[in-house]
């Protein structure tokens, strides 16, 4: 009769369930909250319509089919491919390395955590600058030439190495959050450590690992926007260089660009969550899934995430 | 094999000493810029921190309107919106020197980045606390502010110290793309010295090994903290 | 399981009988789902009103509205007399003078057990560092863990940390104690400990209100059993009576269920 839960968190660990009295200054709080929102936005607008940003000439242009087929579609589309082969790539990173970190062989492990923890110590920005202007100069110096590096692989690059290194976190992570129990039973079974691995680890480490990783990508999507630093013609470039340059129409142009982005991280980070949820739910794991908020614990250096 | 530029491109510190004045400077740049905009942003992150777990409905609305928006945006298109737009279109802060304006702008535009951070970390550092710890507060007679400032935040701070540390170092890292505002610091200058004397892999180093002494301090006091002040349950 | 049970009875048949507690045709919702139905229950001075029934019929919430930990949607709760302050300060006065003991336990986990007993006395009822502290050791001492005050809650083990709730409690000095499944969440072992100071609570005259599934302790410290299934009181009767002649057939095959093993 003693293996009943607690009632499960619900309501606000914060307040009782309101009076009238809280009612009513809840109320006045509400109101007094919506005036101050309303006058700032209200200050912004007006501060816009000062600077003449209303005209109907610096927002028609994004009702031209032609300025998205030329600038923001394939700034979209610059922005996608960076983004999609860099994840591709720290994925197979965050792999070979996690598998390198989780090695019992010390010569194996020591630069792999070395590599990661140095990743995660630094800029992203910088490892962009390297990466474009670092290998010419490495190949210099053993008498070679080769091409110069374009600003795609140049963000690729950084985005690999930086966002790979939270990959390998992310996976030792959902290893370690398998109980112990599994393996155990794994090698009460007859299997060898790599069989546990693969057969039972892996498994189940896979669903507790996808609402991070998803979530992860929405911080791989934005790091993407680096590229305009050096040129990259992603969509933060199509909007405050291109278009601007068209139409002289920044504000436009920044609000429109802002409302892509946040659309679609919104949604990459509403599956996140469903993930998250899903697996919660899900019984193919003996593990509780990482929480999708664990990545940026998990880009912290010498941190190993949350403890579950 | 020429011998020398190996050593000149792969080895040699010498560029980085010889600079080692402007290097200084820009690194002291970053350390302005960080500790402004920690300040602000911890200040601002409070308070959508506070609106969000707040019952009144107008408050957490605009709260998660801001958290949304701003963690779904990137930071290299904020802090441009805060250099082209903010200064150049709308004029804001045009009239003050552009060292000023740089520093302003590239504060304004981290911090309120970082803000959305820090107000869902202390968001979910409230969550962590057991919703028996406040009704176990209340039961002992303890009114709202009270079962608040004894019970529910001590505990909630304590779980927010690691997170929290993790956006600081972000934060810190993040500094970098304040050149994208008009705010000269390290990465600016490891980008003006590629190009006066080269990429050279010490001067990449220097500087990485320049970020790491301000990042991994920072994540090791952090995580001695959250250790040492821990609620266990 | 305990064999002091006339002595117990004896305390409260001499006590006061003035209602101390009195829930008037109270109803409770959960969104559409009615948890309370028309409850009325009056809890005598010195009294001890053990709530027994099937899981989910309502006995926790029936419990925490008597110290509003749930509000409720209809009727009238008094205390005492007074009727059952809304909010603010006079809600956190009420409290204090209601002590609540969960199945959870909930010590203040940031804090020792003697910081757990000391909080309220300090903060609530404004007595200075040493006398609190006195006063805690004492119960402590009486709960039997005075030698672990130092320590925190986590270092204790399920039984001593309930003990430490119960005398956290107590150092409010409190008209009336709540208890909602006390001993639902600890090992067999240790579930004892907890009833015997529970009893001798009893004993000393403490006014209690009990949730409990532990039919020992119903039958030998219960001045009345209210049984609750599906929201509703359906039968209020003396423990002898409920246990060998319970009158309605909710109450008959709940304790088949029950009393089998
Ligand atoms: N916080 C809550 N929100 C919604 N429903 C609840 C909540 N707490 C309890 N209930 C529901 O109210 C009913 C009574 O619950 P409870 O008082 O906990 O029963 P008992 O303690 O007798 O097991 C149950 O159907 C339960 O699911
Ligand atoms: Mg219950």
């Amino acid at each position: 009769m003693r293996i009943r839960q607690p009632r499960k968190q619900q309501g606000s660990v914060l307040f009782d369930a309101p009076g009238p009295r809280a009612r009513w200054l809840n109320r006045v709080l509400g109101v007094v909250t919506a005036i101050v929102v309303l006058g700032v936005v209200g200050l912004f607008v007006w501060q816009l319509d000062r600077k003449g940003q209303w005209a109907w000439a610096l927002w028609e242009p994004f009702t031209e089919a032609k300025v998205w087929q030329s600038f923001i579609l394939p700034g979209l589309k610059n922005t996608l491919s960076a983004a999609v082969v860099a994840a591709a790539l720290a994925l197979g990173f965050g792999v070979i390395f996690g598998f390198g970190r989780l090695s019992e062989r010390r010569w194996i492990r020591m630069p792999c955590g070395a590599a990661v923890e140095f990743f995660r110590a630094i800029p992203v920005l910088i490892m962009i600058f390297f990466a474009q202007a670092g290998p010419p100069v490495i190949a210099d110096a053993f008498n070679r030439s080769i091409e110069p590096i374009s600003a795609f692989e140049a963000v690729v690059i950084g985005l690999t190495l930086y966002n790979g290194s939270v990959f390998v976190e992310i996976f030792r992570a959902g290893i370690r959050a398998i109980p112990a129990g599994q393996a155990e039973a794994g090698y009460a079974i007859g299997l060898r450590k790599s069989a546990v691995m693969l057969r039972i680890l892996l498994p189940q480490a896979v669903t507790t690992m996808m609402p991070v990783i998803v979530s992860q990508v929405v911080v791989l999507l934005k790091d993407s926007a680096l590229g305009y630093v050096i040129a990259y013609e992603d969509l933060l470039n199509a909007g405050f260089v291109q278009i601007k340059s068209n139409f002289n129409n920044l504000i436009p142009a920044a609000i429109v660009i802002t409302g892509i982005y946040v659309a679609i991280n919104l949604t990459v980070s509403y599956l996140a969550g469903w993930l998250e949820r899903r697996s919660r739910r899900s019984r193919k794991s003996a593990a509780v899934p990482l929480p999708a908020d664990a990545s940026a614990l998990l880009a912290t250096p010498f941190s190993k995430g949350p403890s579950i | 094999m020429d011998w020398n530029n190996f050593y000149d491109k792969l080895l040699n510190f010498g560029p980085f000493l010889e600079h080692s004045n402007e290097i200084w400077s820009g690194f002291l740049a970053t350390i302005r810029l960080s500790a402004m905009a920690a300040v602000l942003a911890l200040v601002l992150g409070t308070l959508l921190a506070a609106m969000r777990v707040s019952p009144v409905s107008v408050m957490r609305a605009t709260a998660t309107m801001y958290v949304n928006t701003l963690r779904n945006t990137p930071l290299t298109l904020i802090l441009l919106f805060c250099g082209l737009g903010l200064r150049d279109t709308l004029g804001f802060m045009a009239q003050a020197a552009p060292t000023v304006s740089g520093y302003w702008l590239a504060v304004a535009g981290l911090s309120a980045y970082t803000a959305a951070f820090v107000c869902e970390t202390l968001r979910s550092g409230i969550n962590t606390v057991p919703i028996g710890q406040a009704e176990a507060a209340r039961s002992v007679g303890l009114p709202f502010s009270q079962s608040l400032r004894l019970v529910i935040l001590p505990q909630a701070f304590r779980a927010v110290i690691a997170p929290l540390g993790s956006v600081l170092i972000a934060m810190i890292k993040n500094t970098s793309v304040a050149l994208v505002a008009g705010y000269f610091e390290a990465t600016a200058t490891m980008k003006q010295l590629f190009d006066d004397v080269g990429a050279t892999v010490p001067l990449f180093f220097g500087f990485a090994i320049g970020y790491m002494i301000l990042t991994l301090p920072t994540g090791l006091l952090f995580g001695w903290l959250a250790k040492r002040m821990a609620v266990t349950r | 399981m305990m064999d002091s049970a006339p002595a117990v009875k004896a305390v409260a048949a001499n006590g006061n009988d003035a209602p101390l507690v009195e829930l008037k045709n109270v109803n409770k919702y959960f969104g559409s789902v009615h948890v309370l139905k028309d409850i009325d229950l009056v809890v005598r001075r010195g009294e001890v009103v053990v709530v027994i029934g099937p899981s989910g019929g309502g006995k926790s919430t029936l419990c925490r509205t008597i110290n509003r930990l749930e509000s409720i949607d209809e009727g009238t709760i008094l205390i005492d007399g007074q009727p059952l302050p809304i909010e603010g300060k006079a809600l956190a006065r009420l409290r204090s003078e209601v002590g609540m003991v969960f199945q959870s336990f909930n010590l203040f986990a940031h804090k020792t057990i003697l910081q757990n007993v000391t909080l309220g006395p300090t903060k609530v009822l404004k007595l200075s560092k040493a006398q609190a502290k006195e006063e805690a050791m004492r119960l402590l001492e009486r709960v039997g863990i005075a030698h672990q005050a130092e320590k925190y809650p986590a270092q204790l083990s399920g039984g001593q940390q309930q003990r430490v709730a119960i005398a956290r409690a107590l150092a409010m000095h409190p008209k009336v104690m709540l208890f909602d499944e006390p001993t639902s969440a600890l090992d067999p072992e240790m579930i004892k400990e907890v009833l015997d100071v529970m009893t001798d609570l009893a004993r000393e005259g403490m006014t209690m209100v009990v949730v409990t599934h532990e039919m020992g302790f119903a039958r030998n410290a219960a001045n009345r059993i209210v049984f609750i299934a599906d929201g509703q009181i359906v039968e209020e009767n003396t423990p002898e009576e409920f246990f060998t002649n319970a009158q309605s057939e909710r109450a008959k095959d709940f304790l088949s269920k029950i009393l089998v093993h």
